[in-house]
């Protein structure tokens, strides 16, 4: 059982959620051995993700932290 | 509450209203804002592109987070409930400031990365700097669905919940971002 690259396609964001079924899990895995094209979508789309996720994130400055917990009378806690 | 409250995804269990105001006082405002602070800054930064605003976000979710704990119900995972008191109030911010373009200087002051070498601190510069681009073109209900799943981890229904939105849009809102992405940022996806 395989899957087109479109239908690969329409079903990436279940795919990167882990939510495809068995069935649509082992289409998507069958069809990307042989297509290098999908191969490299999916890769690059899991490097996006990975990208933000390890460098995206900010973080509150220290110095707003504190004036923004004082205002909300959190100091200490 | 304890532990994680962000990434449980699983919501407070089905509760009658006697029981929701004691849902609601377990929850410690200095924990939320603990946990959240810097998520809420994140989307409040990547909507609006000034550091001072965002700050202004966390203040003003927090305030509302302390005015309607009570009213909590527990009917859904906590991360969603507050990140939609936060996204509503960067939307706000937004429509009143009148939508200027994000400024790539002031985003790269914001980041917070940490560097060990002047080398490393121009090449993490220069990322920071690209990223911070690459998302500040998308369009604000792409960056937003963005934002709150691939960086700050929500479920896809945490998302949706958080924007108020369906589930199959943030899915549609995704794709589209992450292919934009894709497509900037080739380069560093070798």
């Amino acid at each position: 059982m395989t899957m087109t690259c479109d239908q690969l396609d329409t079903l990436l964001p279940e795919f990167f959620d882990g939510a495809l079924s068995a069935e649509q899990e082992t289409a998507a895995a069958n069809h990307m051995a042989t297509c290098s094209d999908c191969r490299t979508v999916v890769s690059e789309l899991e490097g996006v993700s990975s990208l933000f996720r390890t460098q995206g994130r900010m973080k509150l400055p220290d110095d707003a932290r504190e004036r923004i917990k004082g205002a909300l009378g959190l100091e200490g806690g | 509450m304890t532990a994680d409250l962000r990434r449980t995804g699983e919501p407070v269990p089905s509760a009658t209203m006697n029981e929701y105001s004691a849902i609601a006082r377990s929850v410690s405002v200095a924990a939320l804002f603990d946990q959240f602070a810097d998520g809420v800054y994140t989307l409040g930064y990547r909507i609006l592109g000034d550091r001072h605003l965002a700050e202004d976000i966390v203040q003003e979710t927090f305030i509302k987070v302390m005015r309607s704990l009570d009213t909590y119900r527990g009917d859904g995972p906590i991360a969603a409930w507050l990140y939609r008191i936060g996204y509503r109030e960067a939307i706000t911010a937004t429509r009143r400031r009148r939508e200027t373009p994000l400024d790539p200087d002031e985003m790269l002051a914001a980041g917070d990365h940490p560097v060990t070498s002047v080398e490393d601190a121009v090449l993490a510069a220069e990322l920071t700097q690209r990223l911070d681009a690459a998302i500040g073109r998308l369009a604000e209900p792409l960056r937003s669905a963005f934002v709150l799943r691939d960086i700050e981890q929500l479920s896809t229904s945490e998302v949706a919940q958080s924007l108020e939105v369906s589930v199959s849009a943030v899915k549609m809102r995704l794709a589209r971002a992450r292919q934009a992405l894709r497509v900037e940022l080739k380069e560093y996806l070798a």
